[in-house]
């Protein structure tokens, strides 16, 4: 679906990302993890192609990104990040309908089957009830929700998150990763909790100061020693006996 | 401010076509009866009958309707609804809801224009209209040349680029004036406060599909201006390009507004106030708002019109005037409403 090589991006005299590879199958989450600054955002923005590599490659469907009109991308990706409310109340509805957008031509009207695509879309996000309540009376999860809803109204082969738990209490944070699990889909996550990334992550991309440090299963990049470095603290890693998933213990400074 | 002025345009339950019928009736029952008044009685009898060609119309009331009326009623019509749809469009592509049609020092360079013509050439050789038309032009000209580069991301710099042109105009206006007799003084001051006295059926030629060109491409593009509502980014994932989408509006509401303004000054509000009322009438996505700008201006304008051809005898108030006072009052009134 995804397969990134030798990507790198220099701002300035900068270099925010160096020599990136992965890829990402047709099916399952990759978690992109990190420490601030690691250039998790700008590998985002590249593959969004809100910004050009200075050099690598990223193909989209055996297709380089470059190759890509801005409508047939926004078929194809759809990106999930936060905005500042509107200007003039939107409702829920509205607001999804706007992922109609790409498949839409200079006069067309919005059809009973355009409707139907909008609602279903609420449906999988649970936020069918609220199709005419004002965008604004919603809750941090909820307005979550519905930007994952605009998205799947793309009907896009693949899905990029940014901090899509960020702000968002405990339960709304788990909410939020279930319903990326349940859309069946490929997902590209941007995500700060590694303890969320291990429970919900097929596969893991660990980044620091724009290097790529690990790619692979969270077994595989969630080692004892590599997080230590990474994130310069004292950390244990142990297996969740119920869950069978890995849980990460950062420790405070000296406490080790 | 700004906040304030958004929630002004907070949505309830709303009917849209029933709004755009009502609207519609309204605006047909206006026209005709705007057609009506003036200092030659002609009764609404005569009228349907001058309009359809009937035999046996009087010959005085076929030319009062045909060659005064009509033309300046449509200019009306044309010059509401266009300043509505350009207001309209400004404020979603600026996301600034108190942006009107005149950014860009557009009334300003109109302004120094016929100004221009009306001191400084030899009479006759322009008319002042023409003078108007350029100096919009070379306001808007300033404005993008300024703004050039910019990529139209930061609407903010094209807003203040827009103020500082508009003062630097109006400066040199005001120079040309302090020396020039005081007659040439109060013919472009009569002139740059709005008015459709001098409208003829070239006007409505000029305006007609200039103001339906507009229209139809804002519809065309309406997703686009729904997606900019939540922010650039967020139009941009949809495939939108947010630049262009912005130069090529932001062109088309200055030139339509640059036509308007060379057939009859500056008439203020109607493209800040219309596009609000429409907001919390026929409701908030493009589609609506459009059409609603289109008609519910038009209907506005038709009776800011009447009112200044006959409150007083034998003398006509500039519209600016009146559409001013009345703007300004609407946003009073709807604040307190907010605020209690």
């Amino acid at each position: 679906m995804l397969k990134v090589s030798g990507l790198s991006l220099q701002l300035g005299s900068q270099l925010v990302l160096q020599d990136i590879a992965f890829s990402l199958p047709q099916q399952g989450i990759l978690g992109v993890i990190g420490p601030n600054g690691a250039g998790k955002s700008s590998l985002l923005k590249l593959i969004s192609r809100a910004l050009p590599p200075t050099c690598g490659q990223i193909l989209l469907r055996q297709r380089p990104l470059s190759q890509y009109t801005n409508q047939q991308l926004a078929r194809t990706l759809a990106v999930v990040s936060q905005h500042p409310p509107p200007l003039f109340a939107l409702t829920v509805f509205q607001v999804a309908a706007m992922g109609l957008l790409p498949h839409k031509s200079w006069f067309e009207t919005t059809n009973s089957s355009d409707r139907a695509s909008v609602t279903r879309a609420l449906n999988k996000v649970g936020l069918a009830n609220k199709a005419d309540v004002l965008i604004d009376t919603l809750s941090g999860g909820e307005l979550q929700r519905l930007y994952i809803a605009r998205a799947l109204v793309q009907q896009p082969a693949l899905l990029l998150l940014d901090e899509p738990t960020n702000h968002l209490d405990v339960q709304y944070q788990h909410q939020v990763l279930q319903l990326l699990r349940e859309l069946n889909i490929p997902v590209l996550v941007c995500i700060h909790d590694l303890n969320l990334a291990a429970l919900y992550c097929d596969s893991l991309l660990l980044l620091n100061k724009g290097h790529q440090v690990a790619f692979g299963t969270p077994e595989q990049v969630l080692q004892h020693q590599q997080l230590q470095q990474v994130f310069a603290l004292e950390c244990q890693v142990s297996r969740h006996p119920a869950l069978d998933k890995l849980q990460i213990t950062f420790l405070p400074p000296g406490a080790a | 401010m700004v906040k304030l002025a958004a929630r002004l345009s907070l949505p309830r339950q709303r009917n849209y076509p029933l709004m755009l019928l009502i609207t519609l009736l309204l605006l047909v029952a206006s026209a005709v009866f705007s057609l009506t008044l003036g200092s030659a009685e002609i009764s609404i009898n005569d009228i349907i009958a001058v309009l359809f060609g009937t035999a046996g119309t009087p010959a005085l009331a076929d030319t009062v309707i045909w060659q005064i009326r009509l033309p300046r009623l449509l200019c009306a019509m044309l010059v509401g609804a266009g300043l509505a749809v350009s207001g309209a469009i400004l404020q979603n592509v600026s996301r600034n809801p108190l942006a009107d049609p005149y950014l860009f020092g557009l009334m300003a360079g109109a302004g120094l224009g016929a100004t221009i013509v009306s001191v400084v050439l030899p009479a006759q050789l322009f008319s002042v209209a023409v003078g108007a038309f350029a100096g919009a032009l070379l306001a808007v000209a300033l404005v993008f040349v300024f703004c050039a580069g910019q990529h139209w991301r930061k609407v903010e710099v094209t807003l203040l680029a827009g103020v500082a042109v508009s003062f630097m105009l109006s400066a040199l206006s005001s120079f040309i004036l302090y020396f020039a007799e005081p007659f040439a003084a109060n013919r472009v001051m009569f002139w740059l406060m709005g008015s459709l006295s001098r409208t003829d059926w070239q006007s409505v030629l000029l305006l007609a599909p200039v103001t339906l060109l507009v229209l139809l491409l804002a519809l065309a593009l309406r997703r686009q201006l729904d997606a900019l509502l939540l922010s650039d980014e967020s139009a941009r994932t949809l495939g939108v390009n947010t630049s262009r989408l912005r130069l090529v509006l932001l062109l088309a509401t200055a030139l339509l507004t640059a036509c308007i303004v060379s057939q009859c000054g500056g008439i203020a509000f109607v493209g800040l106030m219309i596009p609000h009322l429409v907001r919390r009438l026929f409701g908030v996505t493009s589609l609506h708002l459009l059409t609603g700008s289109a008609l519910l201006g038009a209907l506005f304008l038709i009776w800011v019109d009447n009112l200044a051809r006959t409150v007083l005898p034998q003398q006509e108030i500039p519209l600016g005037v009146i559409t001013s006072l009345v703007g300004s009052l609407f946003f009073l009134t709807l604040m307190r409403a907010k605020q209690t």
